[in-house]
């Protein structure tokens, strides 16, 4: 028992000794060239060491700030924010989603108004800067990342059996059952995590069915109901994918899809373009392809879901105000945009300028752009301002819809029924 | 023992002091203050607004609150009963097979102890790991051992969801039923059991007149802990099904609702302070019937067999 | 127990107590293995051991994700609020198991409740309190309330063991002009040592492991726990699995390791509490 009493006083001690270690040094640190540094939140763990190195670039040329990148874990990351500006220790810049969860942000007054900090907001696309503005114009996040969603391939599988690209639905599923009869994996799905189903393949696929963008607002300006022919039929054409996913899928949770697809062993994955990172990590990306969502039919416009994903804000109440508009000014730059697209590729910036991508995937996404017209996840905007949102409810009623226990005329009345706040 | 005199009343005081207030400063006032939140609604992290026994109407005549509050109820009791099942019958027969004397029983007893001092999050995720449809090992080592066919998506399919988070919890906590057990067993007199396997008692004779009977107030303890902590219960769900106990909330318990209503944002499923703590209140108010319950009937048990 | 006679029961038992075993085995095994493996190895070999002892996770998790840091918060976290735990319930347990007044007993009572009083319910004005007191989003939040979450049990086995202690000691110590605090510090502490002890350990384990508070108390990266940054690195790591092993195993090996060295503590300490019910 001593020896373990002596052993814990001893941790303690070098606990507490390099605490106070640290203290002094940032202290007499902080005399010397005034170091500043300031904390930045997101959700993307994943992007410690590619932010790092960005921010580098930022403290290269303001040596007296440093910024400190101190994501949190996506699911808990709504609430962590939400808790810790209202107790006054939220970090100086801050990763905002779009649209509402970011606007209930900004109502508890935690958050700058950017218009006069940053006024090169005003050359932002406006679709862009209004996913992080109140309706009377107040901007309080950069616009800084959107992501597409769209079909990954494996390059190799498809030469194996002579397949094309397919442009159209039909190609889609033609090019599904060769697969499926060559005994592929065709897809690397599983609704595990109902986020995907919802977010990747409604949104992202479903899209060119249920009429895109002009749908998305007669919804939102309830002139439309979710039980509408289009939506029901854009549910159908989800359910026909459902003969390609591999065995037990119910089982399959996202990182698993991710791992499968990542390692060669799937043909296709339906993805958002954030995870061109993570295949890279996984087996490199010399074999992977990628295509749009296939039109419902040929001759279609492309509704293309191109996600306002990432706002940045301010904290009204940091206490290095003058540092964080330099670093802000500094994130509104295009130098930053083009170091954010290299690091992470699938992350497209709308700070204006001209920029090189240096990843091909990238490319192809960013390629299917310009002939398109741009949409956003279904029902983020307003229809998720409460409880039960409607992000979850479609991604609940799509799972449902895969378990067999609705049709798609059912799970789209559970989504409406589920919206009777919003009527 | 001394009788306490008024000269002894500044040492008393003194001494109960400390541990008395933070004791009911940071453990049993909250659980009341909390409750007071139940009455308040509004915004933001504190709710401002009094409105009475609202919360309270709304949490039970709204579908979208019922139908979650009587889901997660609902799931927490079939949650209960596996446990208790695993842990209290089978827990109970480990401990006498356990007790036997043979070689190794010493380990036994140390061995099976281990899982319980590790993090139920850890646990979670080990078994979340294993039972992955698409790496795991557990799936790999029934085709091996061609049982290929009773491969089921474990944790993703809502029959079997909240059967395989019970078997987890169990795993972890079997162990401590088996100590608990097992002392019980060792307390019992000697000279009893060889008097009755003297008379020829066999093995089901002697669990049932002279094991059972003197264990039975373990019973009680080892159910009403196991009733607690299934009832608060939060870190498997969050480990291994996420908090919005997936699938379809067919594995959401009390505590993976009263997180996610309390502390997430709308969008996540968050119902706002004031209705966190009302869900908090009607888990206290379950946690106490049901803790009252126990109380009683082993009591009673234990008067029965007194008699 | 007397020896079961009958061969065959002895194999039976043999049996059950060796898949028993196994079963708990397996699991560790494979999780502390699996970190040692290669991202390739873990789906090309899933049951074997590793080919060698790759290093290479636990190397990642110190580096990039200032594991070390995490690891020192818990240790303070833990010897602090335990110490404090111990040392006010050993007083308090002195003073209602050694002397008889109007409220002793109710005072146990008192104490021993909150065993089973489910202090989760209470986090809303937990966490509104830290609010107020400024200690919202640092690891004083956390002591206090693993101060406040030890006591019952710290109570529960101490009074026991102070109780037991007999009372002609203190009363000779007493006649020689000892103080009552003076009898307390001198003779009933020394002789209560493996109470303390156990206390000590027995809630080393929960508070340890303890993952909720700093879930909805914690928001900083510097001021995690183990446990919540498990939660937290097992969705960072979640695609490269020797890491996410190796963040599992990191949880667990200091708690077994106290457990292996420590468990007669254990054992006695709540089996006495079992029977005593």
């Amino acid at each position: 028992m001593k020896k373990i009493a002596l052993l814990m006083s001893v941790l303690v001690a070098l606990t507490l000794l390099t605490g106070c270690q640290k203290k002094e040094e940032s202290k007499t640190a902080e005399v010397k060239v005034e170091k500043v540094k300031l904390v930045f939140t997101s959700w993307r763990t994943e992007d410690i060491e590619r932010m790092n190195r960005i921010n580098d670039e930022f403290t290269k040329a303001n040596p007296n700030i440093e910024i400190d990148f101190q994501p949190v874990k996506d699911t808990e990351y709504d609430a962590q924010l939400r808790q810790s500006l209202a107790a006054g220790v939220g970090a100086d810049i801050i990763f905002l989603r779009s649209y509402d969860s970011g606007y209930q942000i900004y109502k508890t007054e935690s958050l700058m108004d950017l218009n006069s900090v940053l006024p090169e907001l005003k050359e932002f696309p406006s679709a862009a800067v209004a996913a992080w503005a109140t309706p009377e114009g107040e901007s309080y996040g950069i616009p800084a990342a959107g992501v597409v969603h769209g079909i990954y391939y494996r390059k190799s599988i498809f030469e194996k059996y002579g397949l094309d690209v397919p442009a159209t639905w039909d190609e889609f599923i033609a090019a599904c059952d060769t697969l499926k009869a060559g005994g592929e994996t065709v897809f690397a799905q599983g609704t595990k995590d109902n986020w995907m189903l919802y977010e990747v393949m409604y949104s992202g696929l479903g899209a060119n069915f249920y009429g895109g963008e002009e749908a998305r607002q007669a919804l939102m300006n309830k002139e439309a109901r979710f039980t509408d022919d289009n939506f029901v039929l854009a549910l159908e054409k989800m359910k026909e994918l459902q003969a390609y996913f591999p065995e037990r899928y119910e089982g399959i949770d996202y990182v698993t899809m991710q791992q499968i697809f990542g390692t060669g062993n799937a043909a296709m994955f339906m993805g958002g373009s954030w995870e061109i990172g993570i295949f890279e990590d996984l087996g490199g990306l010399e074999d992977v392809g990628y295509f749009a969502p296939p039109l419902a039919k040929a001759g279609d416009t492309l509704q293309y879901c191109f996600h306002v994903d990432a706002g940045i804000a301010m904290n009204k109440n940091t206490k290095h105000m003058e540092e964080v508009k330099t670093y802000m000014k500094w994130l509104a730059s295009s130098d930053y945009a083009q170091l954010y697209m290299n690091e992470l590729p699938g992350f497209f910036s709308y700070t204006p300028g001209n920029y090189t991508l240096n990843n091909q995937l990238a490319k192809e996404m960013q390629s299917y752009v310009s002939d398109s017209v741009p949409t956003v996840r279904t029902v983020w905007e307003k229809l998720s301002a409460d409880s039960p949102s409607g992000n979850e409810l479609v991604g609940e009623a799509i799972q449902m819809m895969y378990a067999g226990t609705l049709t798609p005329a059912e799970a789209a009345k559970f989504v409406d029924d589920g919206l009777s706040w919003y009527y | 023992m001394i009788q306490a005199t008024k000269k002894h009343t500044r040492f008393l005081f003194m001494f109960i002091f400390p541990a008395f207030i933070i004791y009911t400063v940071f453990m049993l006032l909250p659980i009341i203050n909390s409750m007071k939140y139940s009455l308040y609604s509004g915004d933001g992290l504190v709710p401002g607004t009094f409105v009475g026994l609202d919360n309270f109407i709304r949490l039970f005549t709204e579908e979208r609150y019922y139908s979650r509050f009587w889901g997660a109820f609902g799931n927490n009791i079939k949650f209960f009963l596996i446990v208790t099942f695993i842990q209290n019958i089978l827990g109970f027969f480990m401990a006498v097979f356990i007790t036997r004397s043979f070689k190794g029983s010493g380990f036994m007893r140390k061995l099976s102890f281990l899982p319980t001092t590790l993090s139920v999050l850890v646990v979670g995720f080990i078994f979340k790991l294993i039972l992955n449809p698409y790496y795991g090992i557990f799936d790999k080592v029934l085709e091996a051992v061609g049982m290929g066919d009773f491969i089921i998506p474990w944790l993703g399919d809502p029959r079997s969801a909240l059967v395989i988070v019970s078997i987890a919890v169990s795993w972890q906590f079997f162990g401590e039923s088996v100590l608990f057990y097992s002392s019980g067993i060792d307390s019992i007199d000697e000279s009893i059991m060889e008097a009755a396997r003297i008379d020829g008692a066999n093995i089901w004779h002697e669990i049932i007149h002279i094991i059972l009977p003197s264990v039975l107030p373990i019973v009680g303890i080892v159910t009403i802990l196991i009733f607690i902590g299934d009832f608060t219960q939060f870190d498997i769900i969050f480990a291994m099904t996420g908090t919005r106990g997936d699938p379809n909330y067919s594995t959401d318990l009390f505590g993976s609702l009263f997180y996610r209503t309390a502390f997430s944002s709308a969008e996540r499923g968050g119902w706002g302070t004031g209705m966190g703590a009302t869900v908090a209140t009607m888990m206290f108010i379950t946690v106490t019937i049901g803790v009252g319950g126990f109380l009683a009937f082993f009591n009673k048990k234990k008067e029965e067999l007194g008699k | 127990m007397s020896k079961s006679k009958k061969p065959i029961a002895r194999i039976a038992l043999y049996a059950l107590m060796i898949t028993y075993a196994l079963s708990i085995l397996v699991p560790l095994v494979i999780m502390i293995s699996t970190s040692f493996k290669t991202n390739a190895e873990i789906f090309n070999n899933p049951f074997g051991l590793p080919e060698s002892l790759n290093f290479d996770a636990y190397t990642t998790l110190f580096v990039i994700s200032n594991y070390g840091r995490y690891f020192m918060n818990s240790i303070g976290v833990t010897i602090i609020s335990l110490t404090v735990a111990v040392t006010v319930s050993a007083l308090a347990s002195y003073a209602i198991s050694k002397y008889q007044f109007k409220y002793s007993r109710a005072l146990y009572v008192f104490f021993v409740v909150g065993l089973i009083v489910p202090i989760k319910l209470g986090t809303i004005d937990i966490m509104i309190t830290m609010l107020n007191l400024k200690l919202f989003d640092t690891l004083w939040a956390l002591i206090i309330v693993y101060i406040a979450m030890a006591i019952p049990l710290s109570v529960f086995i101490l009074y026991d063991y102070i109780k037991m202690i007999p009372d002609e000691l203190s009363s000779a110590a007493r006649i020689d002009g000892c103080s009552e605090q003076g009898i307390f510090a001198r003779i009933i502490v020394p002789l209560v040592k493996p109470g303390l002890a156990a206390a000590g350990i027995i809630s080393f384990i929960p508070n340890w492991n303890e993952f909720w508070f700093p879930l909805v108390l914690i928001k900083s990266r510097d001021q995690f726990t183990i446990p919540l940054a498990t939660g937290q690195l097992f969705g960072q790591f979640d695609t490269k699995l020797n890491l996410v092993f190796a963040v599992l195993s990191l949880a667990s090996i200091p708690v077994i390791i106290i457990y292996l060295l420590l468990s007669n503590y254990f054992v006695k300490g709540l089996s006495a509490g079992a029977v005593k019910g």
